[in-house]
């Protein structure tokens, strides 16, 4: 169980640097929610820098063609780090590692984007992993120009 | 028709304050001036209130004209700014960018100071300087600094010169009936891009860009109103943007907004302030931008978002969510002002400018496609430099 649950978790990384939205949300549970957070040293806080749930995802990622984008690749490397089963049910605490990485356009230099961990929680049922909650917590925080494709 | 060489190198066919000479973003001496004759003299955003809530609550400021400064809340709860280094040495005094605490330490060598700038401790003082070194004469170097509408703290690096009320001349007016409340600070980014401040500061004096916001034109520019916002400009290169219902209703999966006290439904009125500040107060969220000049082409910009410190927690969360949706790292618009802005410094950049002159002649009665914003500002810096903008070089180019 544990290796599908890894699974779930790169397959959702792929899908995205993929940019098959409707592939990542085919993953989620009806109630998923997606949450990016950040501490932030100056004020002393923890932010909330997005939080949607599926609904909101699937408009987000269906206006995405009108904006205006950095057409740049990003290229997700996640590590699992813990799997953990509930005991009373079919769900799993999942931590990740994520770093993201930016290959420009035009001559395809890489660099680091952004480093954070994922907190996944993953629902088992009638033998399929589904994605049903992700929080995104980042530990870079100047994202440069930013993304309209959530990590 | 495309332009040869020689073309393109010609002054455009405008008055001299309807375009800058793109050197003026790129010159590593223009920027050297800058930071003298603009930063080091004019008042300066460092930060909110609500970042220095409580007694020994302290918050380092890196300000444009090069210095580090920590602005400190006092156990008389007065807030007063010192430049961030010991008087001993020199080293950086306090590293963290916010905390608490009583005596601030330089780590170096044990010295001590405590929130008025008082140096409160020499270690082994005696067994080194005897009597020759008194505490009096090493205290820190403070800062002026001043609380502005808003609860903002203001510095400026000059001793003398004008208060911070008559710097801002009025500038804020539009905005002082919503500022009445008191604020706190939700979202606070340092993101720094390639491009020179005061092509950020440009972007934020102006709205003819709305054209790279598919948000802005579904929600602002196809509604009544838009066209009719009007700029008004103050003494010391500031400006400001009057209002219009933004129908946040157009935008797929939009919905109304929480609102302001006292501002109508949809209600965005935004400040410019000379040299690199802007106000923006967007229906529910107050949004401060503060640009610090790191080299020609290479600005860190300060993005806050408050909203009012009686927010329940629901309240909060949907000024988060609104202010997420264009201004955060991942919202529509900013994102799209950044590439924008980084464009820009592909073309302007380190001490070379593939571009010759920007243009800032739109004339539409000072309403929201009016450049009139950067023609104000760049009043201003040519005055202050004694160069002007469209000529900064006196290179006698031909008109």
């Amino acid at each position: 169980m544990r290796s599908a649950v890894e699974e779930l978790v790169y397959r959702s990384c792929l899908l995205l640097d993929e940019h098959d939205f409707g592939g990542f949300l085919a993953l989620c549970t009806d109630d998923f929610r997606y949450t990016v957070e950040a501490f932030s040293p100056e004020i002393r806080k923890n932010m909330i820098w997005l939080d949607h749930d599926k609904a909101g995802m699937k408009s987000l990622f269906e206006t995405l063609p009108r904006h205006f984008s950095d057409p740049s690749p990003v290229t997700r490397h996640v590590t699992v780090y813990t799997v953990t089963f509930d005991t009373d049910g079919p769900r799993a605490a999942v931590v990740s590692a994520l770093q993201v990485f930016r290959t420009a356009l035009d001559g395809g230099t890489t660099s680091l984007f952004a480093v954070g961990k994922l907190y996944d929680t993953v629902v088992m049922t009638d033998g399929r992993v589904a994605l049903a909650k992700r929080v995104l917590r980042l530990a870079t925080r100047d994202l440069g120009i930013g993304s309209h494709v959530p990590l | 028709m495309p332009r040869t060489a020689a073309e393109w190198n010609e002054r455009p066919h405008f008055p001299r304050t309807h375009y800058v000479d793109a050197r003026i973003y790129t010159d590593w001496d223009i920027f050297r001036e800058e930071r003298e004759k603009i930063f080091a003299r004019t008042w300066i955003l460092a930060c909110h209130e609500s970042e220095l809530a409580k007694p020994y609550d302290y918050r380092t400021f890196r300000h444009p004209a090069g210095q580090t400064l920590v602005i400190v809340r006092g156990d008389d709860d007065k807030v007063r700014a010192f430049f961030n280094i010991c008087s001993h040495r020199g080293s950086t005094l306090v590293n963290a960018p916010a905390g608490n605490a009583r005596t601030l330490t330089c780590a170096f060598h044990a010295w001590t100071f405590d929130c008025r700038g008082d140096c409160t401790g020499i270690s082994r003082r005696k067994e080194g300087f005897q009597e020759r070194l008194e505490s009096a004469r090493v205290g820190l170097r403070a800062v002026r600094i001043e609380r502005g509408p808003g609860g903002f703290y203001w510095v400026k690096l000059e001793d003398e010169g004008v208060s911070l009320l008559d710097y801002l001349a009025g500038a804020l007016g539009v905005l002082e009936p919503y500022l009445a409340e008191p604020l706190e600070i939700f979202h606070y980014q340092k993101v720094r891009l390639r491009a020179n401040y005061k092509l950020w500061h440009d972007t934020n004096s102006e709205f003819y860009h709305d054209f790279v916001h598919y948000f802005n034109r579904v929600t602002g520019m196809q509604q009544p109103g838009y066209f009719g916002r009007k700029y008004e400009t103050y003494p010391n290169g500031h400006a400001s943007v009057g209002s219009m219902r933004v129908r946040y209703d157009q935008y797929q999966g939009g919905t109304d907004r929480i609102g302001w006290p006292g501002l109508e439904p949809g209600g965005w009125f935004l400040v410019d302030l000379f040299p690199g500040m802007t106000f923006n107060l967007r229906t529910s969220v107050l949004r401060i931008d503060t640009a610090v000049p790191l080299a020609p082409n290479e600005v860190v910009v300060e993005l806050r978002g408050l909203g009012l410190r009686s927010d329940t927690s629901a309240q909060r969360a949907l000024r988060i969510r609104d202010h997420n949706a264009i201004w955060g790292p991942f919202g529509r618009n900013l994102h799209e002002d950044f590439l924008a802005v980084t464009g820009q410094g592909v073309s302007l950049r380190d001490d070379w400018t593939d571009a010759r002159w920007l243009l800032h002649g739109r004339e539409e009665t000072n309403t929201i496609h009016d450049e009139v914003g950067m023609r104000h500002f760049y009043a201003e810096w040519s005055r202050l430099m004694g160069r002007s903008a469209s000529d900064p070089f006196v290179d006698g180019s031909a008109e």
